[in-house]
């Protein structure tokens, strides 16, 4: 099969200099084969990589949802409404027409000038490129007939040959071979394990977010995905490949529900300055954080919380009180211990997210440490409890004062203990996260304690949570959760504990961590297809 | 086309256990059932949904009756102008165990089943009634059933587990999607365009290549797979009818386009305007027969939004706003208006010897009765319309002996002329409709 016209040769890599995957893993149950439908921003990233940025990708498409707290797994828990069809099929033929219109965006897949309206051979000739770059996978000759024959009956109808492939486009993009990942498997000396063209797929939108590129693909089809010891380059030159960091970002911000923050709205007359650039901005800026540890710095995940650099534009600048780095766009900054904030947790973005809209939230910003952060559920209130917490008035005007109760009742306190005293030190942080010193005229005690810790304020916060030992196995239990697009099981435990162990013993290097995930034995085996 | 429409819906059922039947108007004309005729023109069923429940001593009526034995309560004020054609249901209780607030009580009413729970997460285990009656009715039309919401949110309309339909938030984009550029008037002719057909050639690709794969999947993936399957021949059929003329009524006629603007105003959710919008586009689209289900979501449970003219977010009032809670009589004052200009926006199309609503099965329900305690107990429901008399109204019922809320869901589905032993489960289960409610 030449599918790639022999041209860049994916298998030149230094095997030799790379470091070797880490080996003795322990047993564990490889988890079930999972179907998992592109999120909407995958579809959009992969329409851009295949056809050009140009193409229009419309923005009503299947709504994604999130399941055990990533869209990573809801995509592979929830079905496809018929409203959700009707807009796939919508985008699949403005898509195929944009590209079958311009032939900068076609000259990839249509090299061959077709002789007529109809012409088999040609359109043959194309599909089957569009179809491997489109499914992921060669397709098979009887898929590709049926493709071909599509082409060839709308184009005798519309007497156009481009008019007549736009429709076996629109085909390849509305089959479940491309909206889906179809990563099933097949057996080998007794264990399942995916495919070199599945093993493609999974990297790609595991660290990329993205449709595999050619080079990924000619590596599947050379073999090389399915062997560790070839695996080891690819997974390298994909984590230095600018794409690792749009993964990156994509994955904290499933995880830290960044994508929240495009329709997070606020009383305007109580917070005046969260105006909808504020909240792409506020997103930008954690990103930027993230990403710039991860790939720049490879520095410690824990010191994320503690990390006084941040990176800001001038209206986040304004925000935070200090002057602003660039005079367009962000630029990195030192925050000044004066200024009481350091870390994730001083982000707008999350102390923002968590709270009410015309308020701050301290359960639901302590949920969010408890949750996210630490992966300890909090379950949710009993029923028929009065939930209410009495307005401020003067024996009690902070917000510390009007929780007393949620923390002495005892049916309220057992979950509330785990979340307020935490929200309550970010009180300092307002409903979109703005410093104040004083609520309601009295000054705010942001004092407490993490699990036996104590703390004085946001600023040491950070720190004692930076400590926390739950703090690094819970990423690595989130990133394994999302790299899997599943819950985790109890078969897996011994498994997320030696890669805990390897995240520790990279200095929390979160590189690391992809890399090791990516290179993960659970990463290239699968169970049985469940009944 | 129609025989594979059929299997598809019938397939689609497979959850609910029991599979009902819908009877032609003809059978209902000749009485059987206990459906009545709506004079050749379809009956309609709509879900009317709202977020974060009420306050049951301000929304339910002091009297009980009907006709002059009752009157609207300080809450139902706004409905004061359709009182001869609305229904009013409290003191019913929803028998599922509370474990999630809101939204065990969301499935309760909407499902009659619990939720399902798997670990941390949970969905619902059965379609929501909408889709209940949509199995069985929505067959004929465009569209099997249509999703709007006057908010930001994502509904709750639900085919089974996991398999939710998205309401269309956007005025604009509905009038796009039911009156564009496919829309024809009565009279006109069906549209003559070969790609229409080209479109179902892709179409049938696309389900080779389903059934295909649905061959090497776990069961969990293949019923996801399904569900796709259905919309696709949804969307088939869909493009056939396009071809065909459109249904002869006369009260269709293509609606002006909605006015807008519906952004957010200081972070506030115009929800009366949206919901406005939405009620005279869904008005149309029944009028025009291009579906007989619809399921109208003004906000979710649980969600935050800003109601004009009240200091914090819906949900947010319910729990901290001290007794007795005024901002939040406001906001319930707010909902019941918009449900006022919903059946405003269905009563003022004529049809046959009645109007549009008079046609319809509606009912109105949150997930809730007191937001604050989460409470299923007396939860408030609201039915609109009549169903072409097979429904009493200008009528409050109030349960003595907390009756399972089920009960309301199975009369509603009987009045759509719809055959059914039984609706719900376990504790919610019953093969009783509410008799005081039928006609």
């Amino acid at each position: 099969m030449v599918l790639f016209g022999g041209a860049n040769l994916a298998c030149t890599r230094q095997e030799d200099t790379a470091t070797p995957p880490r080996e003795d893993a322990p047993a564990f149950d490889a988890g079930a084969p999972v179907l998992t439908r592109l999120t909407a921003e995958q579809y959009a990233n992969t329409i851009a990589d295949l056809f050009g940025d140009e193409v229009v990708v419309a923005r009503s498409l299947e709504p994604d949802t999130s399941v055990d707290g990533l869209l990573s797994v809801g995509a592979s828990v929830t079905s496809v409404s018929s409203w959700g069809v009707e807009h796939y099929e919508l985008a699949a033929f403005d898509i195929a027409e944009q590209v079958m219109a311009d032939p900068v965006l076609h000259g990839w897949f249509l090299s061959c000038t077709p002789a007529g309206a109809t012409d088999s051979d040609c359109a043959s000739e194309a599909l089957e490129t569009a179809g491997l770059f489109t499914w992921r996978r060669p397709l098979t000759s009887g898929e590709l007939d049926r493709l071909v024959g599509l082409a060839d009956a709308a184009g005798a109808t519309l007497a156009d040959f481009h008019d007549g492939l736009a429709f076996a486009l629109a085909a390849l993009l509305q089959s479940p071979h491309f909206l889906y990942r179809v990563e099933e498997g097949e057996a080998a000396n007794g264990e399942r394990s995916y495919t070199d063209w599945e093993m493609a797929s999974r990297l790609s939108f595991f660290l990329w977010n993205t449709t595999p590129d050619a080079d990924l693909l000619a590596a599947a089809e050379g073999g090389e995905l399915t062997d560790t010891k070839t695996l080891v380059p690819h997974v390298d030159r994909m984590l230095d490949d600018p794409r690792a960091t749009d993964g990156a970002r994509n994955i904290f911000s499933d995880l830290f529900r960044l994508y929240s923050l495009d329709d997070l709205s606020k009383d305007t007359t109580v917070f005046p300055y969260w105006t909808p650039d504020v909240r792409s901005a506020a997103r930008e800026e954690t990103l930027r954080l993230i990403e710039t540890w991860i790939f720049e710095e490879e520095g410690d995940y824990r010191d994320l919380f503690v990390s006084t650099r941040t990176f800001v534009d001038r209206r986040l600048a304004a925000l935070y009180g200090i002057p602003a780095p660039l005079p367009n766009g962000f630029g990195e900054v030192r925050l000044d211990k004066s200024l009481g904030r350091r870390g994730l947790l001083g982000h707008i973005s999350l102390l923002a997210l968590n709270s009410h809209p015309v308020s701050t939230s301290v359960t639901r910003r302590g949920q969010f440490v408890r949750e996210v952060l630490l992966c300890q559920p909090i379950p949710p209130p009993p029923s028929g409890v009065d939930t209410s917490i009495p307005a401020p008035d003067e024996n009690a005007r902070t917000m510390r004062e009007r929780v007393q109760r949620h923390l002495e009742d005892p049916v309220c306190a057992s979950c509330h203990q785990l979340t307020d005293p935490l929200g309550l030190g970010l009180e300092n942080f307002d409903g979109i996260g703005l410093w104040r010193d004083l609520e309601n005229e009295v000054e705010i005690d942001p004092s407490g304690d993490l699990d036996g810790e104590a703390f004085d304020n946001a600023w040491d916060l950070g720190a004692t949570l930076s400590g926390h030992e739950r703090l690094p196995a819970c990423l690595v239990e989130s990133l394994y959760r999302f790299s899997q697009r599943r819950s985790v099981s109890d078969g897996e435990d011994d498994l997320l504990a030696w890669h805990a162990s390897g995240f520790a013993e990279s200095g929390f290097r979160v590189k690391f961590l992809l890399r090791d995930l990516a290179l993960s034995p659970a990463f290239r085996q699968v169970g049985e297809v469940s009944e | 086309m129609k025989t594979l429409s059929r299997r598809a819906l019938l397939r689609g059922m497979g959850r609910t256990g029991v599979v009902g039947i819908a009877l032609p108007w003809l059978e209902i004309m000749a009485g059987s059932g206990n459906a009545r005729a709506c004079g050749g023109l379809p009956k309609r069923f709509g879900l009317w949904f709202w977020g974060n429940g009420n306050l049951p001593e301000y929304w339910n009526p002091t009297t009980t009756g009907e006709g002059d034995e009752w009157s609207l309560s300080e809450q139902l004020a706004p409905l004061a102008d359709h009182k001869a054609k609305i229904s009013v249901i409290s003191g019913m209780t929803v028998r599922v165990p509370n474990d999630e607030p809101h939204d065990s009580g969301m499935a309760g009413i909407l499902t009659g089943s619990a939720l399902l729970m798997n670990g941390e997460d949970y969905t619902v285990q059965a379609p929501t009634i909408d889709q209940v009656i949509a199995n069985e009715i929505g067959g004929d039309t465009l569209y099997r059933s249509l999703q709007t919401a006057a908010s930001d949110c994502t509904g709750r309309s639900f085919n089974g587990p996991d398999s939710k339909n998205p309401p269309e938030t956007d005025p604009f984009a509905l009038y796009e999607r039911l009156f564009g550029d496919t829309f024809r008037e009565p009279g006109e002719e069906g549209i003559v365009d070969p790609r229409l057909g080209l479109r179902r050639s892709v179409l049938d690709s696309v389900m080779t290549d389903i059934a295909a794969l649905e061959g090497k999947l776990g069961s969990a993936d293949r019923t996801r797979l399904d569900q796709h399957l259905a919309g696709i021949r949804e969307l088939e059929i869909r493009l056939a009818r396009l071809e065909e003329d459109p249904p002869n009524l006369a009260a269709c006629a293509r609606p002006i386009e909605p006015a807008g603007p519906f952004e957010n105003v200081e972070g506030r959710t115009l929800v009366r305007e949206r919901n406005l919008a939405m009620a005279e586009l869904t008005a149309m689209a029944l009028a025009c027969d291009q579906t007989r289900v619809f399921a109208h979501f003004l906000s979710d449970p649980v969600k935050d939004i800003l109601f004009p003219g009240v200091s914090a977010s819906h949900h947010d009032l319910t729990h901290n706003e001290a007794e007795p809670q005024p901002e939040c009589h406001d906001i319930n004052l707010q909902l019941m208006e918009c449900l006022a200009d919903f059946l405003s926006a269905l009563d003022s199309v004529p049809e046959g010897d009645g109007t549009l609503l008079d046609h319809c099965v509606l009912m109105a329900v949150s997930e809730v009765s007191k937001g604050r305690t989460h409470s299923l107990d007396d939860l408030p429901i609201l039915v609109a319309g009549g169903g072409c008399g097979t429904l009493k109204t200008d009528l409050h019922y109030r349960s003595a002996g907390q009756e399972n809320a089920s009960m309301v869901l199975l009369s509603l589905i009987r009045a759509m002329g719809i055959l059914r032993a039984d609706f719900g489960t376990e504790d919610a289960w019953t093969d009783q409709g509410l008799s005081a409610l039928e006609a």
